[in-house]
């Protein structure tokens, strides 16, 4: 699920930056260093959408670096069980796997996966359905339900099944 | 009570009838005999004396075995109080009388038709108490009857309220033990196999000859071949009563010590119960070590029929039973697998297919062994079978299910937590009942008890918690909970739940991201994600281990089920997560090589990475392999501080350790046991100068006069005091005198034959270091290798061994003195004598040491094993290498 939410960080800022752009600088440095990460409260960052305040800089005795409090808007991303979501796959293997939906890994066993969808090896290993309507290789678009999350300081990873009412692949790169 | 009332009385009139019929009580009776013994025992032990019946009424039927063994065992104790044989009774009363003295004594007096019999023993026909009565008086009965309704009357409207107070405390149960005024037990040696026999036979005999016979009781142990215990208060009266048994060997009759008096009847461990479907694995035999599923169980003959996977060798059955070959000893037990009768027909085996009468079923039976599904049915002892605590693995379920349907195989797995290990439930787990009227039923676990565990039901409606069974509980999880293996072959391991299936809970693990099957129960819920373990198996953290695919590379890090080793590419580190399977083995043998210019380089040496992606980085090499170092950087964070270099793209850094004698003596280093390079010139000088003493000298020469031998504890291992430990006390050429520890006597033993122990027991060397020789651990190991070394020394080289022994003695934890010796042997040119000397020895321990003194327990034991070694005079031929193989192994093996 996305949230939009303020949050709060320190920056620190070599002394380099100062001047004019100060502002843009930090905003451009608070992105690099944001987005992209994963908190477990949080989850992850996606995208910074705006700058609420930024507090008074202090500076740094001895190297000159100052610190600003900088409060901030942006797009967090968190998982959670029970929740439904689109992936794309990655990774089939026989014990399932593996989709993606932006920076969380989600893993669908095969005990997870609908008991008529057969594993295929192969250049292109894939679980296919009995009649071969159905197919999940990689690049297929799936959607699924989040059963379990696993919150790491750097990743989320999920376990997620497709045994359920709607759940499944909702485009195939074969057929589209 | 008016129902228990009327029980008691149908006893009452069976005991008269059998009473009257026969003296000699026959099996059957001997069960309600026991009843009766039993109830009295635990009922008498705080009331009355005087009511002549038995309370057979009172006794519990829930009591088990056990405890009934118990009472019996104290009632038998308390049973030694009755002083005098008594008369005059005709009630065949089997009573466990536990009664203080006085009481008894005194109610004794008052009615005296009671009979005193002691209590049965546990098992029917182990030796029984004799009952001392005379034959019984017909005329009083009737009136008898009468009373004794009185008196039960009277006692039940007394005992009714102290019923609950039966619980023996442990005071009361210590009260019960036997002391010094008690009878004696004593331990008579008689025929092997004739344990019972004797035992009734001792009966018999107190039957026929009453009051003579001053024994109270005998008992014969299954468990217990060749001999019987007596009970009687002298050893006299034993010897009289056994006075003419010709399977009692009466020359050998030994008191039991009284705290050994209630071991002889205790009952040494609970029996489990076997039901159909338990899990057991077999004791003996060619399944040994086996899984077997119970099919029947004949609780009589104690003999369980249980299904196993079978190991036939087809080919040599057929063999056998063309009468081809004769069946000779296998060198190799068959791997088990299903039996495939088409197979066996191929072969010409003859397979009969019979129906069992009893249960209906056909069996294929092939040479005598019944087969079905493909299973062996097999008929064993119980004794052959363990039941306890069985933990069947995954892949060994799995066969056993192969055949059968799915349904089937879940039976199967509820089964396997009958014998399952206690406590391992916490407050808090989610559980669900799995058996019984509640099955089904979540919820969490509130409280554990030794049986029970209290739930807190998830359903609305029922009490707030209830108490179940723990076997039929079985913790509770759901796809998505994040779980950590606590036991089982999966120790460590986390993952999250992706299906539960009853007890099986599939996970992925977190660090593999493969599935594994574990029970239920072997898992705990927890947010943890292990990294904690650093060893699988025998690959420990750091360790150099060799790949399957021919690469190798350093173990970084240990993950539950899976290592992330550095591989050994010098051009860029590659880390790769490799699983213990993968792995072909640990290299241990250490390697030397050069650096850029050519200096050689060895393990712990200090290096600088002159090029490549770590270029600058500087730090010991830990290992050695293909012309690839790995070196430790403390500074670098990456890859736990490893660097994988190139040898020739490294230098090695200053005077490292091991640099002086590299060039010269390189090969005096033997992996980790290098001898350390600066050695003081002086000690050899000395020694080379020194005069050469005899092999002897070095005993007799310690300090002043004083052998290193005086004082120390040793083992003697040969000759008539074999195996005593002492002191020595004194030594006189090749004589030492020794203070026994057992017995307070000095013997004088050669002091070839004594060993010691020392070294064990002191596996602090540190502190003794700088002591004189003879209290340090080491010295007195080396005593014993002496005489054996000597031989097969180059006669050259003996005088100068002997010779620089000696005096070196000063500072013989001198850290630098020790050093020399090696390089002197090595100089002598006499390879043989460096690795097995008793001076290499030290030089390698004390060089090694040097640099870790952590494993000072492993060099001490390493001096031990060379010891035992030499015994065997396999020391001569054990070579460096080996040796230092012996101590590496040593090493890593207390560590």
């Amino acid at each position: 699920m996305f949230f939009h939410i303020v949050l709060e960080r320190n920056m620190q800022l070599h002394p380099r930056h100062f001047g004019r752009n100060l502002r843009e600088n930090l905003v451009s440095k608070l992105m690099k260093d944001v987005e992209g990460t994963c908190s477990g409260r949080h989850g992850f960052v996606v995208a910074i959408t705006g700058i609420e305040n930024v507090g008074k800089g202090l500076i740094r005795d001895g190297t000159g670096f100052v610190t600003f409090p900088v409060k901030y808007q942006c797009v967090v991303f968190r998982p959670f069980k029970g929740e439904i979501l689109e992936a794309a796959v990655t990774m089939v293997n026989k014990m399932g796997f593996f989709a993606e939906t932006g920076p969380v890994q989600i893993f669908v066993s095969n005990h997870l996966i609908p008991d008529d969808m057969e594993f295929q090896s192969g250049d292109m290993p894939n679980y296919t359905t009995s009649d071969g309507s159905v197919k999940i290789q990689k690049d297929s678009e799936v959607r699924l339900k989040i059963i379990g999350t696993r919150v790491d300081a750097t990743e989320i990873f999920c376990i997620g099944t497709i045994k359920d009412d709607f759940l499944g692949v909702i485009n195939d790169p074969t057929t589209a | 009570m008016a129902r228990r009332r009327d029980e008691e009385d149908d006893d009452v009139d069976d005991e008269e009838y059998e009473d009257e019929e026969d003296q000699l009580v026959d099996d059957e009776d001997y069960e309600e005999d026991e009843d009766v013994g039993r109830g009295r025992g635990g009922s008498s032990r705080k009331r009355r004396r005087s009511d002549f019946i038995d309370d057979v009424a009172e006794e519990d039927d829930e009591e088990d075995e056990y405890e009934d063994d118990d009472d019996e065992v104290y009632g038998g104790g308390g049973k030694k109080h009755s002083k005098a044989p008594r008369v005059g009774s005709q009630f065949f009363d089997l009573e466990a009388q536990v009664d203080s003295d006085e009481e008894e004594e005194e109610e004794e007096g008052e009615d005296d038709f009671i009979v005193e019999t002691g209590a049965d023993l546990p098992d029917e026909d182990v030796g029984r108490r004799i009952h001392r009565r005379p034959l019984p008086m017909r005329e009083d009965e009737q009136e008898d009857v009468e009373a004794l309704e009185r008196s039960i009357q009277a006692r039940y409207a007394r005992s009714s309220h102290t019923e609950y107070d039966e619980e023996t405390t442990d005071v009361e149960q210590q009260a019960l033990l036997p002391s010094v005024r008690d009878p004696k037990l004593w331990m008579v040696k008689c025929a092997i196999g004739r344990e019972r026999e004797t035992a009734v036979c001792l009966m018999q005999k107190f039957i026929d000859k009453g009051v003579e016979l001053q024994i109270r009781s005998v008992i014969a142990l299954d468990h217990l071949k060749n001999y019987i215990y007596i009970e009687a208060d002298k050893e006299a009266h034993v010897r009289e009563a056994v006075k003419g048994l010709r399977n009692i060997f009466p020359a050998k009759i030994m008191l039991v010590p009284i705290r050994e008096m209630t071991d002889v009847l205790s009952v040494e461990s609970k029996a489990i119960d076997l039901s159909r479907d338990t899990w057991v694995r077999m004791k003996i035999g060619t399944y040994k070590g086996d899984l077997a599923q119970v099919v029947d169980v004949d609780n009589v003959r104690q003999r369980v029929t249980v299904k196993l996977i079978p190991r036939i060798d087809l080919q040599a059955l057929a063999n056998k039973l063309e009468g081809r070959e004769v069946a000779k000893k296998k060198a190799f037990v068959p791997p088990p697998r299903l039996l495939n009768v088409d197979e066996a027909r191929e072969l010409h085996i003859r397979v009969e297919r019979r129906r069992d009468p009893v249960t209906g079923d056909y069996f294929e039976n092939i040479d005598g062994m019944l087969f079905k599904d493909g299973f062996l049915y097999k008929t064993v002892s119980m004794k052959s079978i363990s039941a306890q605590n069985i933990k069947p693995t995954f892949d060994e379920l799995e066969k056993f299910r192969a055949p059968s349907t799915n349904g089937v195989e879940m039976v199967g797995l509820s089964t396997l937590f009958a014998n399952r290990k206690k406590g391992h439930f916490m407050k808090g787990d989610a559980v669900i009942v799995v058996k019984g009227d509640l099955k089904n039923l979540k919820g969490w676990v509130e409280k554990v008890e030794e049986e029970n565990v209290h739930i807190r039901p998830e359903m609305k409606g029922l009490p707030k918690t209830l108490a179940v069974n723990e076997k039929e509980l079985c913790k509770y999880f759901e796809p998505g909970n994040h779980v950590k293996v606590v036991s089982g072959t999966k120790e460590g391991a986390t993952g999250m739940v992706v299906k539960v299936e009853q007890h099986v809970l599939i996970i992925l693990s977190d660090t593999t991201k493969e599935h594994i099957c574990v029970f239920a129960d072997d898992v705990v819920e927890s947010s943890e994600v292990t990294t904690g373990i650093t060893k699988i198996g025998e690959y420990e953290l750091h360790d150099l281990v060799l790949l399957d695919n021919n690469s190798f590379g350093v173990i970084i890090r240990v993950e539950s089920e899976a290592f992330q080793v550095l591989k050994g590419v010098p051009e860029r580190p590659e880390v790769s997560l490799v699983k213990l399977r993968e792995i072909k083995c640990k290299v241990d043998k250490k390697f030397n090589v050069q650096d850029r210019y050519r200096n050689t380089v060895a393990v712990k040496d200090v290096v600088r990475i002159l090029e490549g992606p770590c270029k600058g980085k500087q730090g010991p090499v830990e290992h050695i392999y293909k012309g690839v170092l790995f070196v430790y950087d403390r500074h670098h964070l990456e890859h736990a501080g490893f660097i994988c270099a190139k040898a020739d793209s490294c230098c090695i850094v200053g005077g490292s350790r091991s640099n002086g004698d590299r060039n010269g003596g390189s090969l005096s280093r033997f992996g980790g046991f290098k001898a350390p390079s600066r050695v003081p010139p002086s000690p050899r000088r000395f020694s080379r100068g020194g005069p050469p003493f005899d092999s002897g000298g070095r005993h007799r020469g310690g300090r002043g006069g004083h052998d290193a031998l005086v004082g120390t504890s040793v083992k003697i291992r040969q000759g008539p005091y074999k195996g005593y430990r002492g002191r020595v006390v004194d030594v006189k050429g090749q004589s030492v005198r020794v203070e026994l520890e057992s017995q307070m006597k000095v013997v004088t033993v050669d002091r070839n034959s004594i060993s010691d122990n020392v070294v064990i027991s002191t596996p602090h060397r540190e502190s003794s270091r700088y002591g004189m020789g003879s209290e340090t651990p080491m010295h007195p190991s080396r005593t014993p290798l002496h005489p054996y070394m000597t031989p097969m020394r180059d006669p050259g080289a003996t005088p100068i061994h002997d010779g620089m022994r000696t005096p070196m003695r000063d500072r013989a934890w001198n850290p630098y003195a020790p050093m020399s010796p090696p390089r002197d042997n090595w100089e002598e040119g006499n390879p043989a004598s460096w690795g097995t000397s008793p001076q290499y020895q030290e030089v390698l321990l004390q060089g090694h040491m040097k640099h870790l003194l952590l494993v000072q327990v492993g060099l001490v034991l390493l001096a031990v094993v060379t010891v035992r070694l030499e015994y065997r005079e396999i020391a001569v031929q054990l070579m460096p290498t080996l040796q230092v193989l012996i101590c590496h192994q040593l090493l890593v093996g207390s560590l």
